[in-house]
């Protein structure tokens, strides 16, 4: 399903440059929840957006569903997140001047869907995570878990196959953390190939994860 | 379903212009100000301009007037024959007027005699004369007013006629028989119809004198050849043709427009600051939301065409508000405040109503120096930023 091949990532150039990852290779198989679990600035959120298509390698490939995605232009790169990935943040990055409603449907906007359609399908999503009384509320003025729920929304309204979650739990107390374990394991019984990125040491002990991946100074630990 | 063209993009476009209430009200704002002053201005203009060029175009060929040490003075009638002999020329009109100072609105009227069986030198007189019993008018010592003269009048009490003072200090009552309004709202404000021989009294003049001559000329090619006669048969007499006037007017006119040009610079400053700072780039908000739309799958097409549809919904309503606002206040409110820098040849401040006379060329070039350039100044930054990673621009 995701596989990584001799990844390098650099940023900046020169005396100054930062090697994030050094030879990554890794294989994530369609269906499987794998961890990857490492300090802060161990290289685990840079290997999540390499394989979300937010970056490129500096070399190496980066294969998803049979697509080189480091090597696709910007039109089929994006058309790539928007079809197969569902991309949980860290900080959420939800835009606060809109409503919920508003922000779950973004990744729908760009598939030109019939009005009738993405109606459904966030009616649908709200209901699943219990959002429905919320959805004409500004995201700016709800807790830390409801904004989180708004982030998950909006991570499967388009239905993706892959679920990447960075740092899920890192602004959640331990009940909302609880919680989004909980909705984790629905995807995961819904077939969804989930990769989470996390130091949170409650996902080590989690029944559903197949695997997990230490990640240090930009290399995975064997 | 994919549809032709994708509302949800253009319903998110009008999303992002009201929820970013504060800074949007205010870009529209500044920008309809802007375009509502520019547009204004060249209304003002190209209105005053087709005005001054339609009056010109009702002048005679040419106007005869007697200088003596560089003083216009009257000239004998007699001269009339002459003249009439020159070969060309069609006919010879004397003309009586001059201008009469109402001390207690500190004003002046135009005071023109009226033959009532002559031909009038110009359209909108003959036009008058048509209309209205001009024979009445000596018989019962009356007057027609144009309607600035009337409001003058009605404000200082006289409704029904007024009491001229003379040339030897006696006073002449001469009756109000009727206004009239004219489409050449700038020149006849402030006239007085009167007779002839009405004016000769008003003004002191003998009846053998006349203020100045018109000349009807069959072949505007020989003007030159006519004035060359006119200067050799009577060189006090000087000659001033259509054209001349046309570019007194004009002269007087550009030198107006210096005004409006000041107004001009200072609003196109602010618009390019404004543009300035838009282009300059994108706040990190505005960053942050570009990496992630990128991140939910939207491409730098899907990007650009939201930023356009947003930038250009606000410009394009920004100026068509504008225009709409410019129309009501120069051509239903007579652009108060502005049409008086350039009201200035008359000395009776007229009521008068600006032409309608849309300039299409000057809208549409308004539109191509406001619309296109904002939106240009909103895209070029987003473009920049969504051709970043997404994972960069969100950091």
């Amino acid at each position: 399903m995701i596989y990584l091949q001799n990844v390098y990532k650099t940023f900046g150039k020169g005396e100054t440059a930062v090697h994030a990852l050094k030879n990554i290779s890794l294989h994530v198989k369609e269906g499987e929840c794998v961890v990857l679990k490492g300090s802060s600035g161990s290289g685990k959120s840079t290997i999540l957006s390499l394989m979300a298509g937010l970056s490129k390698p500096t070399t190496g490939d980066v294969i998803v569903n049979k697509k080189a995605v480091s090597k696709l232009l910007d039109h089929f790169s994006a058309q790539f997140r928007r079809r197969s990935i569902g991309f949980i943040f860290q900080k959420f990055h939800l835009l606060s001047n809109l409503s919920v409603r508003e922000n779950i449907i973004i990744p729908l906007i760009p598939e030109n869907l019939s009005p009738e359609e993405i109606a459904t399908r966030v009616e649908d999503v709200m209901q699943t995570l219990s959002l429905t009384p919320k959805a004409s509320m500004a995201t700016r003025l709800l807790s830390g878990g409801e904004q989180q729920r708004v982030a998950i929304a909006r991570a499967m309204i388009h239905k993706p196959k892959i679920i990447i979650a960075d740092e899920p739990t890192a602004n959640l107390d331990a009940s909302l953390s609880q919680a989004f374990i909980e909705a984790i394991r629905t995807l995961k019984q819904d077939g969804k190939t989930i990769v989470i990125a996390t130091h949170d040491p409650l996902f080590f002990t989690l029944d559903y994860v197949d695997r997990i991946i230490e990640v240090k100074n930009g290399e995975i630990l064997l | 379903m994919n549809r032709m063209f994708n509302f949800s993009l253009i319903e998110y476009a009008l999303l992002s212009i009201t929820k970013r209430g504060s800074k949007n009200i205010f870009i529209f704002f500044i920008l309809t100000l802007l375009i509502f002053l520019l547009s204004s201005v060249l209304m003002i203009s190209d209105a005053i301009k087709y005005e001054l060029q339609t009056t010109v175009s009702h002048l005679p060929e040419i106007t005869l007037q007697r200088l003596q040490a560089g003083k216009q003075v009257n000239i004998p009638v007699q001269r009339l024959d002459e003249l009439l002999s020159i070969e060309g020329v069609q006919t010879a009109i004397p003309r009586v007027w001059g201008y009469y100072y109402f001390k207690a609105a500190g004003v002046n009227f135009s005071l023109v005699g009226i033959d009532a069986y002559e031909d009038q030198y110009k359209t909108s007189l003959q036009n008058i004369v048509d209309e209205h019993n001009m024979s009445a008018l000596e018989k019962n010592n009356a007057m027609l007013i144009g309607s600035g003269v009337q409001k003058v009048l009605q404000e200082n009490y006289y409704q029904d006629f007024f009491n001229f003072v003379t040339f030897d200090g006696k006073w002449q009552k001469v009756f109000i028989q009727g206004t009239f309004h004219s489409d050449l709202s700038l020149e006849a404000n402030d006239i007085i119809l009167i007779s002839k021989t009405l004016a000769h009294s008003i003004f002191g003049m003998p009846e053998t004198e006349v203020t100045d001559i018109v000349l009807k000329i069959a072949n505007l090619r020989e003007i030159s050849t006519i004035i060359t006669k006119i200067n050799n048969l009577y060189p006090d007499m000087r000659a001033i043709t259509k054209d001349d006037i046309r570019v007194s007017y004009q002269n007087i006119f550009d030198y107006k427009s210096g005004f409006f040009l000041t107004l001009f610079m200072v609003s196109a400053f602010t618009f390019f600051i404004i543009i300035y700072d838009k282009a300059s780039g994108l706040s990190s908000e505005e960053k942050k939301e570009v990496g992630v739309l990128k991140a939910l799958g939207w491409s730098i097409d899907d990007i650009l065409k939201e930023r356009f549809y947003e930038s250009f919904i606000l410009s394009l309503f920004a100026f068509i508000l504008g225009i709409t606002f410019s129309i009501g206040y120069v051509f239903i409110l007579d652009a108060p405040l502005l049409r008086d820098i350039f009201i200035g040849y008359s000395q009776l401040k007229p009521s008068f109503h600006l032409p309608f006379y849309l300039n299409f060329g000057m809208v549409a070039i308004l539109f191509f120096l406001s619309v296109p350039v904002y939106v240009a100044a909103v895209i070029i930054p987003s473009w920049r930023a969504s051709t970043l990673d997404a994972d960069e621009v969100m950091r």
